[in-house]
């Protein structure tokens, strides 16, 4: 673990060197092996991810369990401070420094490593690794194979750049670099009208939240004058995260304007997370992100990417949680996504659709988390989520490649005597998402769903029914495709896109539907959305209680957190497990709460009996039920037409407005500037025809003239 | 007797380079003939030569004379570049009047 964090710069760097050679001799020389380069600077990474998590682990103070709240508190003390935080950072270089020691500003290339920074490390490149091992199967033949593993390197350096920067900026760049490789692998077939549409879409709606962010991040520097989240080190105050604790700001600042910008940052900031991780209003580009390849919405638009910004509320927490208002709207924003996502998930007949629109609400459910104060519940979910939709979004994969692209679940059925392997793991996907009692989805959405019922009924019902529809959505899904009488579309039937004639031809080349290479990353994930829930376990079983938790405590944006949460909401009345910290009162090590976990169970229960009952019992009685509702299904199959309504109110008046403005371009200002180059050329054209005539002797008169005056000048 | 008319002296030399260099001037104005103007402005040169040959004698230094060998040797190589250039030109329209080229104006 020494090793790692010594030489933490190789984590981002030896994918970016696997990228750089895939990008460079991928095309020529390495052709259908370019996906080696990407394997061992990913497995490396994902390697040292590990290991770190383990020994960070294995310096982790957890409580004793059972014990009585006054000997950890006890432990606690005899612990030196270091010990209770556990933070590392290692420099790597000065990246930007500008302005005098007054008034400094200095971005560093460095890692700032905690649990928080572990955690999300071990996902990205954990779960990256396996699913570039995947891609391997999946891509085979593809004509732009070095390109796609190219992109995969760098998506996988601007993702830990992302997580282990230890200031703003390097966020910064993390964060528009994982748009850009998002841009570039939903782009991946430009030949393809849609994907590039949907390219496109996704940059430009990004850039709306990306904009917000920046003027956070120059508020931040304005209001504190750094960008570092802890200066010169955790404990000293420098940083702007310790600073934004104490109340501090930068000296020479007006106070009342700081205190002012200080309460509109969080909303700025928001915004940005808002665009990057898909939640309403900026959510419209990630179910059209599903043109790229399979293992892309499985990598970057399900498991890595779009929980970046859930990643940045908690890291900035400190900022967020004093703020009242903000909380508010992060709450009431995700719970307001996550049910829209989740009834529109209801009526989509495209399987990468239903999983794009479940992933929206899923992302609504950690914002939630993060609203109600409770972040780790966000990043415990975050983490279950990552391995149970990576799963499912790589198993409709093996679909598409055993079917030559078929998505529509309406054209297939029992799918499970072709796939037989897939349909045990797609199972385990599904039970984990629908919140299934002892899979990993069960644990994390209650932990949200019953944080949420603490703070507020409203959102806690609109929670409760998102979870229903998530259960319903899902094994509507699949009992229709994988159960039931078998038909599965021939290659040659549904629409033939450049995506899979390759994976076509494979396929009737090749008779064995789930080749090795794709099945095995395949079962790691399973075996992750069966067993993720164990890390936090609200009550004994081997381990303490609320590992996770704990373990996510000893990062300083939780313990802060927690510090600012109290001044602002009053001592005892923010939930210490939130954030991972020790109760002060109460026996909270080892609470046990059945109730909301019973009601968990049963919703999803029953969503699952709902699917059984209308899409694998009763097929028929299901379609003429849906016949019934045509008029809410159509409502829910054109996604309330939120598309129309921002291409009707939003696009068009600004492509009005643009085309006004071009107008008023090319005749207004274009005329002025025209009119000021005529000028020198209709001067041109008078000396040319009143001077330069041809004459010799002319031209050798004024020449003598010209020297004659200037003999006159010097001699007198 | 003034030492002027008894003494070949540096003013004579000067004398007769600004004669030398006026009478070119002249005969480059005046005549369209663009060998006799080239001529002219040879004889603009060599007014030039003296005035460099005269005060190098009167310092008693001889970068002046080493200067107009430079300046024999230049005018002998851009003779031989615009006599050629005149006889291009006379082949083009049978005549070396300079007027005749007025269209080179551009």
């Amino acid at each position: 673990m020494q090793f790692v964090i010594e030489h933490s710069y190789l984590i981002p760097l030896l994918p970016l060197i696997g990228a750089i050679i895939a990008g460079l001799f991928g095309a020529k020389m390495l052709k259908g092996q370019s996906h080696w380069p990407i394997w061992a600077g990913v497995g490396a990474s994902a390697l040292m991810a590990i290991v770190l998590l383990l020994g960070m682990l294995g310096h982790s103070t957890p409580p004793i369990p059972g014990a009585p709240p006054a000997i950890n508190h006890a432990i606690e003390r005899m612990i030196p401070q270091t010990n209770h935080l556990q933070t590392y950072s290692s420099h790597w270089f000065n990246w930007i420094v500008a302005g005098d020691d007054s008034f400094q500003f200095k971005a560093a290339a460095g890692a700032f490593i905690d649990p928080l920074t572990a955690v999300m490390l071990a996902v990205v490149c954990g779960i990256g690794f396996l699913i570039t091992v995947f891609a391997a199967g999946y891509m085979k033949g593809e004509a732009g194979y070095f390109r796609f593993f190219a992109y995969l390197g760098l998506f996988i350096f601007s993702m830990t750049c992302l997580v282990m920067g230890d200031n703003l900026i390097m966020l910064y760049l993390g964060w528009e670099g994982v748009g850009l490789c998002s841009y570039l692998l939903i782009g991946y077939y430009y030949d393809k009208p849609a994907a590039r549409e949907a390219a496109k879409k996704a940059f430009i709606v990004n850039r709306i939240g990306d904009f917000g962010f920046a003027i956070g991040i120059l508020l931040i520097f304005y209001c504190f004058g750094t960008v570092s989240y802890f200066g010169d080190g955790v404990g000293t105050g420098t940083g702007f995260i310790e600073m934004a604790m104490n109340g501090k700001f930068r000296t020479g600042i007006d106070l009342t304007l700081a205190a002012q910008l200080l309460s509109i940052i969080p909303f700025a900031l928001m915004l940005g997370a808002f665009g990057k991780s898909a939640q309403f209003p900026l959510y419209v580009w990630l179910p059209d992100a599903m043109e790229g390849p399979t293992p892309v919405s499985a990598l970057i638009h399900a498991a890595t990417m779009v929980t970046a910004g859930v990643y940045m509320l908690t890291r900035l927490s400190t900022l967020f949680v004093g703020n009242h208002a903000a909380m508010v709207t992060i709450a009431v924003v995700g719970a307001f996504t996550a049910i829209l996502a989740g009834s529109i998930a209801l009526k989509q007949n495209d399987l990468k659709r239903v999983f794009a629109y479940s992933t929206v609400s899923q992302l609504g459910f950690m914002f939630v988390g993060v609203g109600v104060l409770n972040p780790v519940a966000a990043i415990f979910h975050l983490v279950t989520h990552a391995f149970f939709k990576a799963l499912l979004f790589l198993s409709s994969g093996v679909v598409m490649h055993a079917t030559g692209g078929e998505l529509d679940l309406r054209k297939m059925s029992g799918m499970r005597k072709v796939l037989p392997i897939t349909n045990v793991l797609i199972l385990m996907g599904c039970l984990a998402l629908s919140g299934f009692p002892l899979f990993s989805g069960f644990w994390s959405k209650d932990e949200i769903v019953h944080s949420a019922g603490s703070r507020s009924a409203v959102l806690y019902i609109v929670l409760l029914v998102t979870a229903l529809f998530t259960a319903y959505y899902t094994f509507r899904l699949y009992f229709r495709v994988f159960q039931g009488p078998k038909h599965v579309p021939a290659p040659d039937e549904g629409q033939h896109d450049a995506e899979h004639d390759a994976a076509v031809q494979h396929t009737q080349h090749e008779h064995n539907h789930e080749p090795m290479l794709m099945i095995l990353p395949l079962v790691v994930l399973a075996l992750g959305a069966i067993f993720a829930g164990m890390i936090n376990l609200p009550f004994n079983a081997g381990m303490p209680a609320h590992s996770l938790g704990h373990f996510l405590g000893q990062s300083p944006s939780f313990a802060y957190g927690y510090q600012v949460a109290e001044k602002a909401y009053g001592v005892g009345t923010v939930d210490t497990a939130g954030f991972g910290q020790i109760a002060h009162d109460t026996n909270a090590v080892g609470e046990f709460n059945v109730a909301p976990l019973v009601i968990g169970g049963v919703v999803a229960l029953l969503g699952i009996g709902l699917a059984f009952f209308l899409h694998l019992a009763n097929r028929k009685q299901g379609d003429a039920l849906s016949h019934k509702l045509a008029g809410i299904g159509h409502a829910l199959e054109q996604k309330y037409w939120v598309d129309e309504i921002y291409q009707w109110f939003i696009i068009e008046p600004l492509r009005l407005i643009g085309r006004l403005l071009g107008f008023i371009d090319r005749f207004v200002v274009d005329g002025v500037v025209f009119l000021a180059g005529l000028i020198p050329q209709l001067a041109g054209y008078a000396l040319k025809f009143s001077t330069q005539r041809g004459y010799l002797q002319g031209y050798a008169l004024s020449m003598m003239l010209g020297l004659a005056v200037i003999l006159l000048w010097v001699l007198i | 007797m003034p030492d002027l008319f008894t003494k070949i002296a540096l003013q004579h030399y000067l004398i007769v380079g600004a004669l030398m260099f006026s009478i070119g001037m002249i005969g480059f104005m005046c005549r369209r003939n663009l060998i006799i103007m080239f001529l002219c402005s040879e004889l603009m040169f060599q007014g030039c030569a003296i005035n460099f040959v005269a005060f190098g004698a009167y310092w008693g230094k001889l970068s002046g004379q080493a200067f107009v060998i430079f300046i024999l040797a230049l005018a002998a190589a851009e003779a031989a570049l615009a006599l050629a250039i005149i006889v291009l030109l006379f082949r083009q329209k049978h005549t070396v009047d300079s007027q005749a080229f007025r269209e080179l104006r551009g």
